[in-house]
């Protein structure tokens, strides 16, 4: 069922948010992916008869009586949130966190959380502490990552909509992978308060649906200012789902010029090419954009992400909250058996990256280097959206992959980034949407969009789901 | 990268690795800084380094205490704690 029927159908009292809950939990108990690392099924049910009881004060709101998947980043009070980790098996947060906060008064109802990749970091969901999640389309294959849980939930049928984060594509890529859609905000967009940090100046939480109704729907609850993040944006709250239905006009969207040469699996060109007629035929014009310095991203993103990872994990020491390991004699002791206990290969690698690049005598060789590179990335996207209105590319480089793979060649899956990193660096907006199927496998296309352009990339997105039926395929 | 490089590291990093799997992290992490190097091909030097994509001000609040007492919270949290304080293993000899 996709999200507008869901919501209609508490709206028309056809069904109550309790039963909503009750059909949505039968479905998560039976899941074979490894999809949910929590389910909170007593929870769930009292916040449903909640928002019964109160059917007048939930009805209107976004996500009025629809059942919710939370991606175990964001923490909940008082029920575990583990971020994919033994660190914080059993992290009970004593807070819930802006998006949590807002997704419940917007009425939605958390059933589960999700699994992802250790600490987000990650694109296959394997890193994880409670075993990889499977992709519904094959379950030899990965979801993708670091939002594997919650792309796989969604395409699975299980919820309608699921929250994740996106520090290099950990929404968009899962989205493709899955053949759902999904959106990473502008930096800043959406509060990250409670949101277990990865890499701060790139994190950003946004929506998972089947389409971009429900992303809309979903992002109206989850944006808001928040003083409690001090990078939160204070422009005027905006109606996604109501901005679905502007015209669009004639836009101009630039396409990357040679892009057979980025090393893009012929699937994911043929499906490039076909949604590049879809848009031609909605009337858009399609300009050829210079974007070499895209592959620059990669090599920035490995140095920024684990220095901010590597300054980030240091909280976790053993004594304030999470796992504290029983062999230790002194304090360096606990802090060095904690973390090493504590954290996955992924995670330690990332940690040690992170502290090698921000060490004494190499912080000019790579961390302000890495810095200079995101500058002219920011520059390069200001420079091409004086010139068109949208950038449309593929989210990924190939389709979902079988598991494993990541030990034979780690710097492949790092590479796979490729077309995803880009809009974090320079804090962009972008959205993941399914655009074909190959081999029985989805394709997914991206468009990124300037700041704060959201409605217009869920507009677009709206509009190219009005006249294709890719986002109503199914596993 | 060497052995000594990667032991420094790990001092730094509070990360413990067994001795044995030192050849394997070095690998990997010397395979990593190949792909970072990359960055070295580019002219860089009148370019100005970016912080943060949105290059906002930082935001202050009024330094003022509130009604939430959560030091209790806090402290449930903890793997080990005592009335007011967390406690660690001794530290002076």
């Amino acid at each position: 069922m996709n999200f507008k029927t869901q919501r209609e159908k508490f709206r028309s009292k056809s069904i109550s948010a309790k039963e909503a809950v009750q059909e949505t939990i039968k479905r998560a108990k039976t899941d074979k992916l490894n999809i949910f690392i929590n389910c909170f099924e007593s929870e769930a049910l009292s916040k449903a008869e909640h928002i019964d009881n109160n059917f007048a004060k939930f009805k209107d709101q976004p996500l009025s009586g629809v059942p919710i998947a939370h991606k175990d980043i964001f923490c909940t009070k008082d029920l575990i949130t583990t971020c994919g980790s033994r660190m914080l098996k059993d992290f009970k947060p004593p807070y819930d966190s802006t998006v949590i906060d807002n997704c419940n008064n917007a009425g939605s109802i958390m059933i589960a959380k999700t699994n992802m990749d250790e600490f987000a970091m990650g694109s296959s969901n394997e890193t994880s502490f409670f075993g990889p999640v499977s992709n519904p389309w094959s379950e030899n294959l990965v979801p993708g990552g670091s939002s594997g849980g919650s792309a796989a939930c969604v395409a699975a049928d299980i919820t309608c909509i699921s929250t994740g984060t996106d520090t290099g594509g950990s929404i968009r890529q899962p989205a493709a992978l899955c053949g759902i859609t999904g959106m990473k905000p502008t930096y800043g967009l959406v509060s990250r308060w409670g949101m277990i940090a990865f890499c701060s100046s790139m994190d950003q939480a946004g929506p998972f649906s089947k389409d971009a109704f429900g992303c809309a729907a979903l992002l109206d609850a989850m944006a808001s200012y928040d003083l409690k993040d001090s990078t939160c944006s204070k422009r005027k709250k905006i109606c996604y789902e109501k901005s679905l239905n502007d015209n669009l006009g004639n836009l101009k969207i630039g396409v990357i010029k040679n892009i057979e040469d980025l090393g893009i699996h012929k699937n994911i060109l043929n499906s490039y090419e076909t949604s590049k007629t879809v848009l031609q035929g909605l009337g858009h014009e399609l300009k050829e954009i210079d974007f070499s310095e895209l592959s620059s991203g990669i090599c920035s993103y490995y140095v920024i992400a684990p220095a901010e990872c590597s300054s980030n994990l240091s909280r976790f020491d053993g004594v304030k909250f999470g796992h504290r390991s029983a062999k230790q004699k002194d304090i360096s002791e606990l802090y060095m058996q904690t973390r090493s206990e504590g954290f996955g290969d992924e995670v330690k690698k990332r940690i040690l990256i992170g502290t090698h690049v921000l060490s004494a005598g190499f912080y000019d060789a790579y961390y302000l280097k890495a810095q200079k590179v995101r500058r002219n990335i920011k520059n390069k996207f200001e420079e091409i959206f004086k010139d068109v209105d949208l950038i449309f590319m593929p989210t990924t480089l190939d389709q979902a992959f079988e598991k494993n793979r990541e030990s034979s060649d780690p710097n492949r899956m790092y590479k796979e980034d490729l077309l995803t990193i880009p809009a974090n660096l320079a804090g962009l907006p972008a959205i993941s949407f399914p655009n074909g199927l190959k081999n029985n496998l989805p394709t997914g296309g991206q468009l990124v969009g300037n700041y704060f352009s959201e409605s217009l990339l869920l507009n677009i997105t709206n509009k190219i789901q009005e006249v294709t039926d890719w986002h109503k395929m199914t596993p | 990268m060497d052995k000594i490089e990667l032991k420094n590291l790990l001092f730094l990093a509070k990360i413990g690795i067994a001795d044995k799997e030192h050849p394997k992290i070095i690998e990997k992490l010397t395979n990593t800084f190949d792909l970072i190097d990359e960055m070295n091909e580019l002219d860089l030097d009148k370019v100005q380094p970016l912080n943060n994509p949105l290059e906002l001000n930082n935001v202050s609040r009024k330094d003022s205490d509130n009604d939430r007492n959560a030091k209790k919270d806090f402290l449930e949290n903890s793997p080990e704690s005592d009335e007011d304080y967390f406690i660690v293993p001794k530290i002076i000899e």
